[in-house]
């Protein structure tokens, strides 16, 4: 085989003229970070609200959950990313959809948006699962002592629901970072694109993609050892 | 806006969209996800030996695919399955290997790493006794697993290996990235070509939609029966 | 915690009298319902009128009727699945009925005008597996339904809330988590926690079911003492012994009827029922 290795190109100048490849890279990973996280914001609120709603003793609120979940489960993402870039700002009003397409960055906001809805519906079913394992008695001790439902969910049933689904929810986070990747298919310049610009510019693949690589596994293993501590910062005493 | 809505874009690209873009997303999936369960099964099983070296690499292998995104290992098997070509053949100089044997051998690696922690699971449900059992009986290894143990754990994780397989299904949709003419990439040439955007990506939303929201609807029942049985 | 003077006589359920050995709890002085209205018997506290309930095609309850008045003791006994503990819950509106009326201190349960919220939180209800709220510590389970639901400051509840818990026995507890209780301990807990709200009547549905037989004695102290001090209660058990002791009334269900209603003396002397007698040779004959 006739690769030729050269670590060093990440010290080269990129073609771009502001800096090298590494710096190059590292913008990459700061916009795949705050996509991942600005995402997550809406995934996990909007995710909480229609979780509950699927618990709720009430028929059109676990439709309208269940609803969601299905729809945004059963599309795959990057169709979704492209009716959220391309479709959304044709079927709404024209003014609003001019007014879209000249945001700024709108690759990222877009991004945002449809990453924080897709994994809502994820974040929703752990939500979901994770207030059914609760034990029935604990909803009706909430109920015998007067508690409205918000307050039954607020101080018993969503405390102790997190706690449990923490570990999943630590996947659920990794899966919505990994994903930003995906936005690369409508402009995003996050670190899977930057690597890919930086192998077509300097035709260093393997260094290139193994850089990327190494910088997923790090944040990979950040976010699991900040999850660790967290578990351990939340928990109760006298249980497990 | 809605109201010039185009449905003949769609019909005049039916065979096109179908006869070739889905006959593409469906082989790839279907092949990919039978290479993925039987590299799967065999991670997991080097992951449980508990061999020292084997464990390890299983383990590790597992990890370093479930941090990636899918999107970064596609491309990292495009450019490298040349080379992997020309080291077992022994040529000199990359070997040109086609679009779909390349994004094959993609999926298959990659999701063998999810099958893998599936069939983990459901080798680690079935009781020790069952195992104990076996080798009381005079079976081997190869024989306990494939005979006793196996079996019973791709019954108890079917449900699970087919909800997998819808995911693997949406995420052959990634080969876009490749320029490859999946489902999504031939509804995605329509639209760039015709300038219907709009229409094509309803479409295919749509048709994605029906596909997986009918399938899972199917694992469900399934599972209710395996429970049942159970 | 608890040291029984005599050896729990045997693990089977249900646990009967011997099982029940008084004065090992370390009950501190004072009053349990200190702050609770004053009871003036004879009045009608609970009335239960003519309640049928069904799950689908199933009926669980058939025309049930009885009544609990203030101060008065009443314990309801059956088999399982007979009902009782259904009966129980449909007291506060945490089961739905689809028949009758039950009033709770004037309040129709079944009313759709009714604030259930607050009328819960003058029910106080202790249940079999004791449901303290896990990720809060023993006082936050005391106080937060006085501070949430009732509206009191936070310095009041905590006074009311350890008060209490010292006269379950259990004031060196206060900042553990119910997990680091034994579950004896958890249901005394649950019991002053239901008391802190200030309840006008109190319900228990099979309070000592889920505890290990030597546990159960020093919950049936606070519940006896409860009862001494003049609280309307409703308890659903098989502890006979605590019947005996201070129950006013006993109400015998089977298959979701009310086959019997007696004052405590005619119901242990002269069971009226055939269903009745059975129930009690066999839960007796331990």
């Amino acid at each position: 085989m006739n690769y030729n290795w050269n670590w060093r190109i990440f010290f080269d100048a990129s073609p771009e003229g502001n800096g090298t490849y590494l710096d190059m890279l590292l913008s990459g990973l700061m916009w795949t970070i705050a996509t991942a996280l600005c995402s997550w914001i809406i995934a996990f609120f909007l995710g909480s609200l229609i979780g509950v709603l699927r618990t709720l003793p009430s028929k059109p609120a676990n439709a309208i959950g269940t609803a969601y979940v299905e729809l945004f489960r059963n599309v795959p993402l990057l169709v979704q990313m492209f009716l959220w870039y391309f479709v959304l700002p044709e079927v709404v009003p024209t003014r609003l959809g001019d007014a879209i397409k000249q945001l700024p960055d709108a690759p990222f906001y877009t991004a945002v948006v449809c990453l924080g809805f897709f994994t809502a519906s994820r974040v929703a079913e752990q939500v979901r699962a994770g207030i059914q394992s609760l034990p029935r008695g604990q909803r009706m001790a909430g109920t015998a002592m007067g508690f409205t439902t918000y307050q039954t969910y607020r101080y018993v049933l969503l405390p102790n629901a997190y706690r449990i689904i923490l570990p999943p929810m630590t996947s659920e986070f990794l899966n919505n970072l990994k994903n930003t990747s995906v936005a690369l298919t409508i402009g995003l310049l996050e670190l899977t694109a930057r690597a890919r610009s930086m192998q077509e510019f300097s035709f260093q693949v393997f260094e290139a993609f193994t850089a990327a690589t190494i910088l997923y596994v790090i944040i990979n293993l950040v976010v699991v050892t900040a999850a660790t501590f967290l578990e351990k910062a939340v928990a109760i005493p006298g249980q497990r | 806006m809605l109201s010039n809505f185009d449905f003949s874009v769609i019909v005049s690209s039916l065979p096109y969209l179908f006869g070739q873009g889905m006959v593409f997303t469906v082989t790839l999936t279907a092949m990919a996800a039978l290479g993925g369960v039987i590299i799967g099964t065999l991670l997991a099983m080097a992951r449980l030996s508990g061999v020292p070296g084997l464990t390890q690499v299983a383990k590790g292998y597992v990890e370093l695919c479930r941090s990636l995104p899918l999107v970064l290992v596609i491309f990292w098997f495009y450019f490298l399955v040349p080379y992997i070509g020309a080291y077992v053949t022994g040529s000199s100089t990359p070997i040109q290997v086609g679009a779909f044997p390349s994004a094959l051998i993609t999926f298959m690696a990659f999701e063998a790493a999810y099958f893998s922690e599936i069939m983990r699971a459901g080798i680690q449900s079935i009781p020790k006794g069952q195992t104990a059992a076996a080798q009381a009986l005079g079976m081997n290894y190869w024989q306990t697993m494939g005979n006793v143990v196996l079996p019973q754990a791709f019954r108890n994780m079917l449900p699970l290996l087919l909800t997998q397989t819808i995911v693997l299904f949406q995420d052959t949709s990634l080969v876009y990235v490749l320029s490859l003419t999946d489902f999504m990439g031939a509804a995605s040439k329509v639209a760039q070509r015709d300038g219907r955007l709009v229409e094509m990506y309803i479409f295919a939303a749509v048709v994605y939609f029906v596909i997986c929201f009918s399938a899972s609807f199917l694992v469900r029942r399934l599972q209710r029966r395996v429970a049942i049985i159970r | 915690m608890t040291s029984s003077p005599m050896p729990a006589p045997h693990a089977t359920e249900p646990a009967a009298e011997a099982a029940y050995a008084p004065a090992d709890a370390g009950l501190q002085p004072g009053h349990l319902v200190s702050g609770a209205p004053v009871a003036a018997p004879g009045e009608t506290m609970i009335a239960i009128d003519n309640i049928s309930k069904w799950y689908g095609d199933f009926q669980v309850l058939t025309n049930c009727t009885t009544k609990v008045a203030k101060g008065e003791v009443v314990v309801v006994c059956g088999p399982s699945g007979s009902g009782k503990s259904t009966l129980i819950k449909c007291v506060n509106a945490l089961e739905p009925f689809q028949k009758g009326q039950i009033t709770v201190a004037g309040t129709k349960v079944a009313d759709k005008g009714t604030n259930l919220p607050k009328l819960r939180s003058r029910v106080g209800m202790v249940f079999q597996h004791f449901e303290l709220f896990p990720h809060l510590s023993i006082t936050d389970n005391l106080t937060i339904a006085q501070r949430k639901v009732l509206g009191r400051g936070a310095e009041d509840a905590k006074k009311r809330g350890l008060d209490l818990l010292a006269r379950v026995g259990l004031g060196a507890h206060a900042t553990k988590f119910p997990g680091q209780l034994s579950g004896g301990q958890q249901q005394r807990v649950a019991i002053a926690r239901a008391l802190a709200m200030n309840p006008v009547v109190m319900l228990f549905d099979e309070p000592t079911s889920a505890l290990d037989p030597e546990m159960v004695g020093e919950v049936l102290d606070v519940m006896v003492e409860l009862a001494k001090e003049g609280m309307t209660m409703m308890v659903v058990t098989h502890e006979m012994g605590f019947a005996r002791k201070v129950a006013d009334r006993v109400i015998f269900m089977d298959r979701g009827e009310i086959v019997e209603d007696a004052k405590k003396e005619e119901f242990f002397g002269s069971p009226r029922s055939e269903r009745a007698q059975t129930f009690l040779s066999k839960i007796l004959q331990h």
